[in-house]
């Protein structure tokens, strides 16, 4: 689930057979199958509400395990740009879960998806942190937090979740999260950072992203899912 | 901090590329179907669920852009846009109903918006009142005249979650849910949608107009959107009409 829908002919580029099966609004899927399993690619959309959407639809149609692939923002100094961020969990700095859950109920990633993860970056090679993400509706508000009304709070905010040790922001996986816990369903999330130094291409995301997933099929396979 | 001169990251327009009026539809479909009512209409740019023509009205250019599902995407749409150079903006889009008498097809004309979304708060504390620009209420109203459609005014309520409100029983907050619909009906909102009050609060913080005219989903099925697109439009040649009448710039 990327929250760019031109994101996904270039993920799908990296899945066998892959087939465009829907456009609409900012929904766009493809289908196609990763060691013979059916795996899709659908975009988000900015945002948790139209995450949410995505997320509640998709189950409908039969799908149960959610992986969010995008970019982010480091919030820890010293990050890299395109350092990974594997995600356990999400600070919900957002609107949409409180329609799913009261705020106090913890977004949180599926641990399966969290180790498939953690292998394949590992296969990969690729320099990675592994912690919370920070959830937000507004971009230009952490991007730009002085010229809000709210400032001081979203620059106390900041600071908290730096201090609590989060290593990302983004706008999507905490709803990602509290959605799939309430309809049982897994989710996860691996994001590209921008840190210092200038953001390239995000080839490396994408195949950790896919390479999670093979890795997901073969211990479902295993557990005989 | 971006050039002024440079393409915004996300709609990636630049100044140059939009009008001072802008459209806002939540579905990039339907920016086309919108465009096709523009004289000389160009497709200017496309991404993520930012989609975006320009062409003109009476001589003036004026521009439509998706804004995507949700006031994350809305609010960012807006922010971009008036770095373009745009101050005027009209979400055009459709609702549910709140009202229980109103008819599918009919159009709200809105003038506030209830904040039962999280964009907003990152703007301004939660007991700013989230009002639509006078100017773009009036237009919509003549506007609506004009092109014949049934329509009423009033508060719309912008939530960020589409089930929330459609099946409220299934959420952890169910009740939550169902108290506060039944305040926005005793309240007198007209219909839901999930746009508008991040669109309002933000243009009121950048000095911008911004309004709203949303076809209602009643009990019936939804109608053509035809008399929408269209009264949309007819309210942007109301505005520029007042606008060129009061002497004020008509392009960027």
């Amino acid at each position: 689930m990327p929250g760019d829908p031109g994101r996904v002919p270039l993920i799908a580029a990296l899945l066998d057979n892959a087939v465009h099966v829907a456009s609409n609004r900012e929904f766009v899927t493809y289908t196609g199958t990763l060691d013979g399993v059916e795996v899709s690619v659908t975009s988000t959309g900015i945002g948790t509400p139209s995450s949410a959407i995505a997320v509640e639809e998709l189950f409908r149609c039969g799908a149960d395990t959610f992986i969010r692939v995008g970019t982010s923002g480091s919030i820890q100094s010293g990050t890299k740009s395109n350092d990974i961020a594997i995600v356990t969990g999400a600070i919900r700095h957002e609107g949409t879960s409180n329609h799913y859950m009261p705020i106090e109920f913890p977004a949180v990633c599926d641990v399966e998806i969290v180790q498939a993860m953690c292998k394949a970056v590992d296969r990969l090679e690729l320099p990675h942190q592994v912690g919370i993400s920070h959830s937000k509706d507004s971009y230009y508000g952490e991007v730009e937090p002085e010229r809000s009304a709210v400032s001081e709070q979203l620059l106390d905010a900041w600071r908290a979740w730096r201090i609590g040790g989060a290593i990302c922001s983004e706008m999507e996986i905490s709803t990602i999260c509290v959605v799939s816990s309430i309809l049982g369903a897994r989710a996860g999330g691996i994001m590209a950072m921008h840190g210092e130094g200038e953001f390239g291409p995000l080839d490396n995301l994408i195949k950790a992203a896919v390479e999670s997933v093979r890795e997901l099929i073969s211990s479902d396979k295993k557990k005989g899912k | 901090m971006m050039e002024i001169n440079d393409k915004q990251y996300h709609i990636q327009l630049k100044r140059g590329d939009v009008g001072k009026y802008v459209l806002l539809p939540g579905d990039p479909g339907r920016c086309e179907p919108i465009s096709r009512l523009f004289d000389n209409p160009k497709l200017v740019a496309t991404n993520r669920e930012y989609v975006t023509y320009t062409g003109t009205l009476d001589g003036v250019p004026v521009s439509v852009t998706s804004t995507g599902i949700g006031c994350p995407s809305a609010a960012i749409a807006l922010e971009e846009l008036v770095k373009c150079g745009a101050d005027t903006f009209i979400r055009v889009g459709t609702s549910g109903h709140i009202q229980k008498d109103i008819k599918s097809g009919e159009l709200a004309i809105i003038t506030a918006a209830i904040r039962d979304e999280g964009t907003s708060r990152h703007y301004m504390p939660i007991e700013f009142p989230a009002i639509a620009s006078i100017d773009t209420v009036l237009a919509l109203q003549a506007a609506a005249k004009k092109t014949g459609a049934t329509f009423r005014t009033g508060i719309t309520q912008s939530k960020d979650s589409f089930y929330g409100q459609h099946e409220p029983e299934r959420m952890g907050v169910a009740r939550d849910l169902l108290e506060r619909w039944k305040a926005w009906e005793i309240g007198g909102a007209l219909c839901s949608e999930m746009e508008a009050s991040a669109l309002f609060v933000i243009a009121s913080m950048l000095r911008v107009r911004a309004g709203g005219v949303m076809m209602v989903h009643g009990k019936e099925p939804m109608p053509s959107l035809d008399i929408l697109l269209e009264t949309a439009i007819q309210s942007l040649r109301e505005l520029i009409s007042i606008d060129r009448a009061n002497g004020k710039k008509l392009t960027i």
